[in-house]
């Protein structure tokens, strides 16, 4: 499959009154055409940075991108001046904010709104933007979409003004659309619709997402792979199925057992990730899970692990691959999920890269 | 079954009445909570079930109705000492964990507010012995008194809330969507924290969320609603497995679950208030379909839904 993004080692930081926050502490990915990349996290973990990096939307100062590469469509963003990025943005990608309340501007109308896009990129006139905001609108099912276009933002309730917001991004057919938690700010029956709708409308365009959330529920409905990061790091990046039902890194045995299951009938507690993340103006030695993590190993505190090939897509940062680790259990809510997934290698591989 | 611990019949809530703006938030529900349960209270966002938390608590004057604890009608009259006296025995923890603390206050004296207005300790010794004693039982450490709320996480916020609100040892808990402005996987912590407290201190909780299934998980009975009614309200379990409303069974359908292989087989169920067909002339009330399940249905559907 053809790769439209690869992202290599890329490091971010932040000059505060406190110090330097290590925001993003060397992440590496690649997304291909038409596929759906789910980024899952806590707060703080670098993944809405990450993102917005990839826009370059992150104010510098005093953000910095201290290192790395992004490559989309054979260019290094990167090196990118703001002139060229102005090109690039909600033309070549385009970003769906989590709030639809905050990002769309209340003092214009919302066919202005997605019209403003399609006149500057695309040069066209007025009434064809129109026309073709009307079609935007009735593409991502917005009711009367002739009305609606001269109505505004307050004029819509969340899950319209998200919609409208996806019109806004769809508008310049974007080969890379990046979704930072588009559906957290609504409810469950709403959310069902705006990610059918989603899945909908990349058949369509074969538009490749990026799906930032820290809903899990919602990254086994969308997502063709999944990244797990912690503290500025993918600690774990395989297939759907990989990290489901065969995760190896103990922060996603964690973050799956946490979440109560709706069969579950028992009343056990809920297998909570004791303390808090790490502070990232000064990252940990070693792993920076280990202090929450009760399968640490003395040399978590010592040497930061190294990434592990689980099979051709499934790779995991931790030292419980390695060969001379000791055979842990994980927890019995994981336990329950695991298959034995024929595409994994015989043994985890050892990446000299990280990747 | 349990005793009777609260109460409510018929509450309504509407604001703006007599203008053309009125809004029915809660419009006649009715329910009783026991004592030492859950009861979790579900639906979208603008149904009315933070309303339905705020007038139990009378932090708004009820429309019409009533809410009746331990036997007496919150919203009765009342002196100002019954009032402070009834105030003690329900507290109420708020969602958003950063706008619910004062943030010129110290952590010692946001926790410590209720206990100096209801005259609870004598000497300042005694007073930040009980500040301690509460940290401790939320899982923060005496150190933290001192300090000012914005020097803690969204998890550590949430449980000085819960410290607040335990200070004037109430019987019975408000809590209005606890945990939706956490992180997973703290608010496995902050869930696991509110269950043992109600196991050792016998709390009850009315616990107010989107999120079903955390709800599930915490509640022994849940009310589902939809649009100022209560629609459905039955044993968690019950709810879950045999779900009868057709509001309830799309909500149900609509949760996202942590499994790849379900989601991709999922068929959502829409709900369309016009499904019901109801003639003008149809009585519309909760009817227990079977023992401890109740529907908001007309009588006709009742008969539909028994022979299930």
């Amino acid at each position: 499959m053809e790769k439209i993004l690869e992202v290599k080692d890329l490091k971010v930081s932040f000059q505060t009154y406190g110090g330097q926050v290590q925001a993003v502490r060397g992440v590496s990915f690649d997304l291909h055409k038409g596929e759906t990349l789910a980024i899952v996290g806590e707060s703080g973990s670098g993944k809405s940075v990450t993102a917005q990096t990839l826009m370059k939307l992150i104010p510098m100062p005093p953000g910095k991108i201290t290192g790395g590469q992004i490559m989309f469509n054979g260019e290094d963003i990167v090196k990118k001046t703001d002139k060229a990025m102005e090109k690039i943005r909600g033309k070549e990608m385009s970003m769906i904010f989590q709030d639809p309340m905050t990002s769309l501007n209340p003092t214009m109308k919302i066919g202005t709104q997605i019209m403003e896009g399609l006149i500057k990129h695309q040069k066209m006139a007025k009434a064809d933007a129109k026309k073709r905001a009307i079609e935007l609108l009735k593409l991502v099912g917005i009711p009367m979409p002739e009305r609606r276009v001269n109505q505004y933002p307050h004029e819509f309730s969340g899950g319209m003004r998200q919609r409208a917001m996806i019109a806004i991004a769809l508008a310049a057919d974007p080969k890379l659309l990046i979704a930072d938690e588009p559906t957290t700010a609504l409810d469950v029956t709403i959310q069902a619709q705006i990610l059918e709708l989603m899945k909908a409308l990349q058949g369509k365009l074969d538009t490749s997402i990026i799906f930032i959330t820290h809903d899990l529920g919602v990254v086994a409905n969308v997502a063709d792979r999944v990244a797990v990061m912690y503290a500025g790091q993918i600690v774990e990046i395989g297939t759907v199925d990989e990290i489901f039902y065969d995760p190896r890194h103990p922060y996603t045995w964690g973050l799956l057992a946490s979440m109560p299951s709706l069969e579950n009938n028992d009343h056990d507690e809920l297998a909570a990730i004791p303390g808090t993340p790490p502070d990232l103006t000064n990252p940990p030695v070693g792993d920076a899970f280990a202090a929450r993590n009760k399968y640490a190993l003395a040399i978590d505190y010592e040497e930061e692990p190294p990434m592990f090939q689980i099979s051709e897509t499934h790779f995991a940062k931790t030292w419980l691959l390695h060969p001379d680790a000791p055979n842990v259990e994980p927890p019995e809510a994981v336990q329950k999920r695991i298959r034995s997934l024929s595409s994994n290698f015989e043994k985890p591989v050892l990446v000299k890269e990280g990747k | 079954m349990a005793e009777k611990l609260l109460e409510i019949k018929n509450l309504k809530q509407h604001f703006n009445v007599g203008k053309p703006n009125m809004v029915k938030a809660v419009d006649g529900i009715s329910f009783d909570i026991y004592k030492g349960e859950t009861l979790g209270l579900v639906g979208e966002s603008g149904c009315g079930k933070s309303t339905t938390g705020r007038s139990i608590i009378r932090l708004y004057d009820a429309t019409d109705g009533q809410v009746n604890y331990d036997g007496v009608n919150v919203h009765g009259k009342k002196s100002a000492k019954d009032l402070k006296a009834f105030n003690r025995k329900m507290q109420m923890i708020f969602q958003d964990p950063y706008a619910s603390l004062n943030p010129r206050m110290t952590v010692a004296d946001i926790i410590a507010e209720g206990i100096d207005i209801h005259g609870l300790v004598k000497t300042k010794k005694e007073r930040m012995e009980r500040v301690y004693e509460l940290l401790e039982t939320v899982g923060l450490n005496k150190e933290h008194a001192n300090r000012y709320p914005h020097e803690f996480s969204g998890g550590q916020r949430q449980r000085i809330g819960i410290a607040r609100a335990l200070a004037v040892d109430p019987e019975f808990i408000i809590a209005d969507e606890p945990i939706s402005a956490l992180d997973v996987s703290i608010q496995a912590q902050v869930v696991n924290l509110m269950k043992k407290l109600q196991r050792e201190k016998g709390l009850t909780y009315l616990f107010i969320a989107h999120d079903l299934s955390m709800v599930k998980y915490i509640s022994d009975r849940i009310g589902v609603m939809y649009f100022g009614k209560l629609v459905e309200l039955a044993p968690a379990n019950e709810l879950y497995n045999n779900p009868i409303h057709p509001y309830t069974q799309s909500l149900l359908s609509a949760i996202p679950l942590p499994d790849p292989e379900s989601e991709r087989t999922r068929q959502r169920k829409a709900y369309d208030p016009a499904v019901h067909q109801y003639s003008d002339d149809e009585q519309l009330e909760m009817r227990e379909v079977s023992p401890g399940h109740f529907v908001y249905c007309s009588e006709k559907e009742f008969k539909q839904y028994s022979v299930k």
